[in-house]
């Protein structure tokens, strides 16, 4: 029986407040089961990043339900929902956001530093996350000293340092160029066929195609649906 | 626990690390840090300093003790003065002998003659302050005879010419000799050297309460030899005139039977004294009460460098949290990132107020430094006494670290309150 990673039911989002309130999200409904790969696709502004944010438990639905992996998370306070970030989500981002004053293993490590691993099993963790990517010859470097496509490579070491029940990632390949870019689908190829439920914004309509699955947004509403008849990956 | 703490060391790590990245800005933060811990250390160190002083005074003095001086009354008119010879004024004969009749809590007066007088050795001369006291007075304030002997009970009968002097006369004077058994000019007549002191001075209350004069050597001699052959009248040359003064008794060391009685007796002292003499031409002083009197002295040194203290410290407290609310601004996208990564708001407080406690302890540990170094200038430009002792040390990096996290509780509030999403897009 396939589970259910998760679970929108009727999703909107407004920003601000009263007369001046947006809706962003105009009532998204979703089911993610268990190691699926979706991608997600749709014009700027469409909501895309909105949504994620949401599925990421790093925003709050103005109205419907969210349950993850079986937890109803719409309801939970900053506290709930940095937890749930910390337990369950891992977070891969066009950016990389790594930490610029922590080396390579010292960023692998910041989700274990909230869930308090002791050290020792902090590094060993992270080593092998880290020769899973193709880095255990840059652990002590600084992010300035890499190329983008192993900054990258890094933030998605730490994103699944915690073991997350889903790895988000919006637009993950938007800063790399396409060689490096095909380096990270790869690994996220990887991750989807050892069983890793994944959710990936793209603008890139090949990384879309490849995909299992493509949710097409447009202005705050699923417009569509496409599902690869046979799913074999890459 | 041993998670937390890990958690903890990891983010002192950090916060040191993003001190050095920016040495002189991380400097400039800790400066009212600096000088409030400077000036703490200071003022503790000066005031513990001066009380070990007074109380090794104390020790000095005895506390059974009580000094009564014979103090040069203020002048009256020119005319009364040019009349007689020679002013009199002081404790007279008639006052010990009422003391030691009148007083049942006094154990035992004992009176001191002071002249002051030139001594000789061959060429070199110095000026002395020539003490006649009674054989127990030497034990009685603790001093020890390092070579030779102490005035004794026969030289005292005898009025036997003989001295006990300090080793700074020896040095002063330029002997190079045995001192022991050499012969001084004191005055116009001669003495003989039969046992010098250990220490080279009294502690300045010591010598301040029994009106030792700090320009003169103490020559100590039989109290009996200094009657006969300096008698009360002493000529002192003041501006080409010599002044002469007549008093009978300079001082007068009363011992209360119990250190309890000290007090009451001085009390007792004053009255008698007060009916017996017209003018103020004498002083009690108490070993027992040098504390607070030093206390006293020290007060406006105190106020003056509180206030040094807690200005430092407020503008160092600002400047802290003005630092800490910059680097917020600038690592709002690393405050994002974290919160995405699961920091709880605790978690970012926590970060944010340990890395100022960091500064804080940084700055106390400089500061410390500084009010070191500051207390070595003072201690060898104004001679006074500094004790710094751990506890010090110790409250001052107290300080320091407390006022760092109370200056960082508002920016770390603020970095917690951020919007993890805004954080996140912050460029
Ligand atoms: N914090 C916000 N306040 C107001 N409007 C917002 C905010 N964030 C996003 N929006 C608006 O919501 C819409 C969807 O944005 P977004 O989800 O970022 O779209 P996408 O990622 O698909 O480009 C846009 O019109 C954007 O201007
Ligand atoms: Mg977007």
């Amino acid at each position: 029986m396939p589970e259910r990673i998760v679970e929108l039911e009727q999703v909107e989002k407004d920003y601000g407040q009263g007369a001046a309130a947006l809706t962003v999200l105009k009532g998204v409904s979703l089911v993610i089961e268990r190691g699926e790969f979706v991608a997600i696709v749709g014009a700027s502004g469409s909501g895309k990043t909105t949504l994620m944010n949401i599925l990421g438990c790093l925003d709050r639905p103005t109205r419907g339900a969210y349950r993850l992996d079986g937890h109803d998370v719409s309801k939970l306070n900053d506290f709930g929902l940095s937890r749930v970030r910390n337990q369950r989500i891992g977070f891969v981002f066009q950016s990389f956001n790594l930490i610029p004053q922590l080396t390579v293993v010292e960023n692998v490590e910041v989700p274990l530093l909230y869930s308090r691993w002791p050290r020792r099993d902090r590094r060993r963790r992270c080593l092998e996350l880290l020769e899973a990517v193709g880095l255990s010859h840059r652990l002590n470097h600084h992010p300035t000293q890499l190329s983008g496509g192993e900054c990258q490579r890094v933030a998605v070491a730490r994103a699944l340092v915690n073991e997350p029940a889903l790895l988000l990632a919006d637009e993950p390949t938007g800063n790399l160029d396409s060689r490096n870019g095909e380096e990270v689908m790869r690994i996220f190829g990887e991750l989807h066929a050892a069983g890793r439920t994944i959710v990936l914004v793209t603008h890139n309509p090949e990384i879309a195609q490849a995909l299992p699955r493509t949710v097409e947004m447009r202005d705050g509403l699923v417009l569509r649906e496409r599902r690869a008849a046979c799913e074999v990956a890459n | 626990m041993a998670a937390w703490l890990g958690f903890v060391a990891e983010i002192v790590v950090l916060g040191l690390h993003n001190l050095l990245r920016n040495k002189l800005r991380s400097l400039l933060t800790m400066l009212g840090m600096i000088f409030g811990v400077g000036s703490v250390i200071a003022m503790l160190s000066v005031g513990a300093g001066a009380r070990h002083q007074i109380l090794a005074s104390i020790g000095e003095l005895g506390v059974r003790n009580i000094i009564v001086n014979s103090i040069r009354p203020p002048q009256e008119k020119k005319g009364d003065e040019s009349e007689s010879w020679a002013e009199r004024y002081g404790l007279t004969f008639r006052d010990r002998g009422l003391i030691e009749e009148t007083c049942s809590s006094v154990e035992r007066v004992l009176p001191v003659n002071v002249t002051k007088k030139r001594v000789w050795y061959g060429s070199s001369r110095v000026e002395g302050s020539v003490l006649g006291v009674l054989p127990e007075h030497m034990a009685l304030f603790g001093m020890t005879v390092g070579r030779g002997r102490p005035l004794s009970e026969l030289d005292e009968r005898a009025a036997a010419h003989v001295c006990v002097i300090r080793s700074s006369l020896v040095r002063e004077l330029g002997v190079l000799r045995d001192p022991l058994g050499m012969s001084l000019s004191v005055g116009s007549f001669s003495f003989e050297v039969v046992g010098v002191l250990e220490d080279a001075r009294f502690q300045s209350h010591t010598r301040k309460a029994l009106a030792i004069d700090d320009r003169a050597q103490e020559i100590y001699i039989p109290y009996s030899t200094s009657m006969r052959t300096f008698g009360t009248l002493s000529v002192v040359e003041r501006a080409g005139q010599s002044e002469k003064s007549i008093v009978e008794l300079d001082q007068l060391i009363v011992i209360a039977k119990t250190s309890e009685l000290v007090f009451p007796t001085s009390r007792i002292l004053s009255s008698i004294l007060d009916s017996l003499h017209k003018r103020r031409d004498w002083e009690i002083v108490i070993p027992l009460e040098l504390l607070q009197q030093s206390e006293k002295t020290q007060a406006v040194f105190n106020i003056v460098m509180v206030l040094i203290a807690a200005i430092s410290l407020v503008v160092g407290g600002i400047g802290i949290a003005n630092i800490m609310l910059a680097t917020i601004t600038e690592r709002t996208r690393e405050i994002g990132v974290r919160r995405a990564l699961g920091a709880t708001r605790r978690d970012v407080v926590l970060q944010f107020l340990i890395e100022t406690a960091v500064i804080g302890l940084i700055g106390g540990l400089i500061g410390c430094l500084f009010g070191l170094g500051v207390i070595e200038l003072l201690v060898r430009f104004t001679g006074w006494t500094a004790l710094v002792e751990p506890q010090f040390i110790a409250a001052s990096l107290g300080i320091s670290a407390a006022v760092a996290v109370l200056s960082g509780i508002y920016p770390a509030r603020r970095a917690a309150q951020l919007d993890p999403i805004a954080a996140l897009r912050n460029e």
